[in-house]
């Protein structure tokens, strides 16, 4: 091995030879098993993750998570357990005339999916079949390795399923897409590598809803890959909501490209996991593009959330606005990274970030880190991390109208967290959201009212 | 119903006196204005009375119907009947107006031992209060106070009054902020509460507000202290003569 990598194999570890074992076995049995093109493609980034390894805290952005403890372990490709309609329905979202395609364990469900009738110019595939049936195609779109990533390039070497979602010039999807993840825990550790690519092209518009939810506690990691361009006047609503169950974690990376006056508005909740990590990468390439960014976290217990963010202000004229909050009880922590880039050619960029953070228990824990990086002189940017208890006047007010304290203190909790859940576009994800956060806010039950 | 007894309030951790010796005492039925210069602690006497932290009693007593006011944490004062329309009612987003009335109004009951309102009955009568002291229906859904314009608080604070029916109200300048058209749909609201059994302090700069609400009394609350008291011609004298004068005569 030549110098630079040994350097690097300070603050990273070698993955177990469990790895190697899972990826042979796989290989045998993944989409595009048949064809060249697809099995150099999954080689070409499963070396370069041998290569790279996993990061330890000592990788500025695994700061706060040590994801080399966590998933440095030995895991089997997941496989597919049996769900039902039954099992699955309470969280369709998106309306009666949604489109769904559901994948359980990082499997295509067909027989559950629904992506039929679909507009000109509006294109949505199963990323596994895809692999398999256009194996050429698919290697070329999917694209050659990008700057390394541990576990994008893990995702890539077992990669088994996911969407591609292409929409046309002017193509517009009138009802949300709704890419519904499900997570059967299983005893033994398990992974699996979904993705999501969407290219909008020039003036299309889509409504997407990413749900993970967990339908049963156990050991299942998901990584997860997102590939997103957005063409010029494009507009994405992305809502992400992620339920995990007790023991499934989850490790996304997001990469966003936004062309001239695009717009992306995502709003994202974690409500569940034992450990969630989102790493967001968006670039502002065209000029006048408006980006949304949303979130909040509520880790309850010894869960752990993670959120990364990178936004590159690349031209002028760009608007990204960062609105995240956090709500952390008994051992739970969390993390919130936000770094703005804006590069020297991005003058009049307005580049906003807010990151306010609740702690219920003493021993919960909140990192907060937002970070400037500014080589452009004509813009606007701020941002402003807080981190303490509940609104003492507003505890007063309730607790005058007659609430007593423990009730007040769960309506103000709870309408915390509510602030960035109603940013939710669709209605049936603000109320699964809702009802997650409701059971998760102290004295809770009392709020039943709310749902 | 209500006795304030040479009350002495200190602010800054108890480091500034704000309240010197106040003595004020309000019977069932009684309307009492207050009036008094910017800073004189009127805000300072609402706030001991409704039971928000930040204001150390150093001195004197209150009570209120039988009860010692000052044990008691600001719900079971709710509960007792004291309501405070404040003078700058708190934004609380995430919670729905109607949301938070409804669970308001459910906890006194409560307290009380009276059954809960039902979803339909609540509403019905949110609508009715609504209307008669002029809050638009949007505003209901709307989470409290949020984004609200000066005046569509205010309201709102009344709103909250007529639906929870307290014993004794106090208003800290509720006028403030309202056009005539609002100050007269306001006090409409105030004086439909005023009964043989209910008492009001009414706070306020202005005498304009006490055409509307005819108090039975009038007291200036200057350096810590009730300075005089008199009629409600007391608001019309200190409306033409200032502060000064008609203190400085008092003196
Ligand atoms: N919570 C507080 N902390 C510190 N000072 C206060 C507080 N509340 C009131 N004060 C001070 O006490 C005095 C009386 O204030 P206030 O009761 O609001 O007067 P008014 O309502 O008559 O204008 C003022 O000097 C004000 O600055
Ligand atoms: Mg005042």
């Amino acid at each position: 091995m030549n110098a630079p990598a040994r350097a690097t194999r300070s603050r990273y570890v070698a993955p177990i030879p469990a790895f190697a074992d899972a990826f042979t076995a796989a290989r045998s049995s993944l989409p595009g098993k048949e064809a060249p093109a697809i099995q150099d493609w999954r080689q070409l980034h499963f070396d370069r993750f041998l290569e790279t390894g996993l990061p330890t805290p000592r990788v500025e952005q695994w700061k706060y998570t040590n994801i080399a403890r966590a998933a440095n372990v030995p895991m089997a490709l997941a496989t597919r357990p049996n769900v039902g309609l039954g099992d699955v329905q309470r969280y369709f979202t998106g309306g009666p005339l949604a489109r769904r395609l559901i994948f359980v364990n990082g499997h295509l469900a067909s027989e559950l999916s629904h992506v039929r009738g679909l507009p000109q110019g509006v294109r949505v595939e199963s990323l596994g079949k895809l692999l398999q049936d256009e194996p050429e195609w698919s290697a070329r779109a999917l694209g050659g390795p990008a700057e390394p990533h541990s576990f994008a390039d893990l995702n890539a070497a077992f990669l088994q399923s996911g969407a591609w979602i292409e929409l046309g010039d002017g193509a517009v999807l009138e009802h949300p897409l709704q890419l519904l993840f499900l997570t059967v825990g299983q005893p033994a550790a398990v992974m699996a590598h979904p993705r999501i690519v969407v290219r909008l092209g020039k003036e299309a518009r889509l409504h997407l809803i990413e749900t993970h939810i967990g339908l049963a506690p156990g050991h299942c990691l998901t990584n997860l890959v997102g590939h997103y361009e957005l063409g010029e006047k494009a507009r994405l609503t992305h809502d992400r909501l992620q339920l995990g169950s007790a023991g499934t974690s989850f490790v996304g990376l997001n990469r966003q490209r936004l062309a001239e006056r695009a717009e992306l508005k995502q709003t994202l909740a974690t409500l569940g996991g034992a450990l969630v990590r989102n790493e967001t990468d968006l670039h502002l390439v065209g000029s006048f593009v408006e980006a949304q960014l949303n979130g909040v976290y509520m880790p309850i217990g010894e869960e752990h959330v993670d959120n990364v963010i990178r936004i590159h202000h690349e031209a002028p004229d760009g608007h990204s606005d960062q609105f995240y909050k956090g709500v952390m009880d008994d051992r739970a922590h969390a993390a919130f990274a936000g770094k703005i880039i804006v590069h020297q050619d991005a003058q009049r960029t307005n580049a906003f970030q807010r990151n306010d953070n609740l702690l219920l228990s003493d021993d919960a824990e909140i990192s907060s880190k937002p970070e400037l990086e500014i080589y452009a002189d004509d813009v606007k940017c701020s941002h402003g991390a807080t981190c303490g208890e509940l609104d003492r006047t507003a505890l007063f007010y309730l607790r005058s109208r007659g609430l007593d304290r423990a009730q007040a203190e769960s309506i103000l909790t709870f309408a915390f967290a509510a602030e960035v859940i109603e940013r939710f576009v669709d209605p049936a994800v603000r109320k699964l959201a809702r009802e997650c956060l409701v059971a998760r806010t102290p004295g809770g039950a009392g709020l039943s009212d709310l749902l | 119903m209500l006795k304030i007894t040479d009350l002495h309030v200190a602010v800054d951790g108890g480091s500034k006196p704000v309240l010197k010796g106040l003595t004020l005492e309000v019977k069932p039925g009684e309307v009492h204005a207050i009036m008094g210069p910017n800073g004189s602690g009127k805000s300072t006497l609402s706030y001991v009375l409704a039971g928000r932290d930040g204001y150390a009693v150093t001195g004197g007593s209150v009570r209120f119907q039988d009860a010692d006011l000052l044990e008691l944490e600001p719900e079971e004062r709710a509960a007792a009947g004291i309501f405070l329309a404040m003078q700058y009612p708190v934004e609380i987003p995430g919670v729905a107006n109607n949301y938070f009335l409804r669970q308001s109004l459910n906890a006194l009951r409560r307290a009380r031992g009276e059954p809960e309102v039902s979803a339909a009955e609540f509403i019905k009568k949110l609508k009715a209060v609504a209307e008669r002291v002029g809050v638009d229906p949007e505003l209901l859904k709307r989470d409290v106070n949020a984004g609200f314009s000066g005046g569509e608080k205010k309201r709102n604070e009344i709103l909250q009054m007529v639906m929870l029916e307290p014993k004794l109200c106090v208003l800290d300048e509720t006028d403030s902020g309202l056009d005539i058209d609002a100050l007269k749909t306001v006090a409409d609201g105030v004086n439909s509460l005023r009964s043989p059994d209910r008492g009001m302090i009414v706070i306020t700069h202005y005498q304009r507000l006490l055409d509307y609400i005819v108090p039975d009394f009038v007291h200036i609350l200057a350096d810590g202290r009730i300075r005089k008291t008199g009629g409600k011609e007391l608001a019309l004298a200190l409306e033409e003569q200032g502060y000064e004068h008609l203190l400085g005569e008092a003196a």
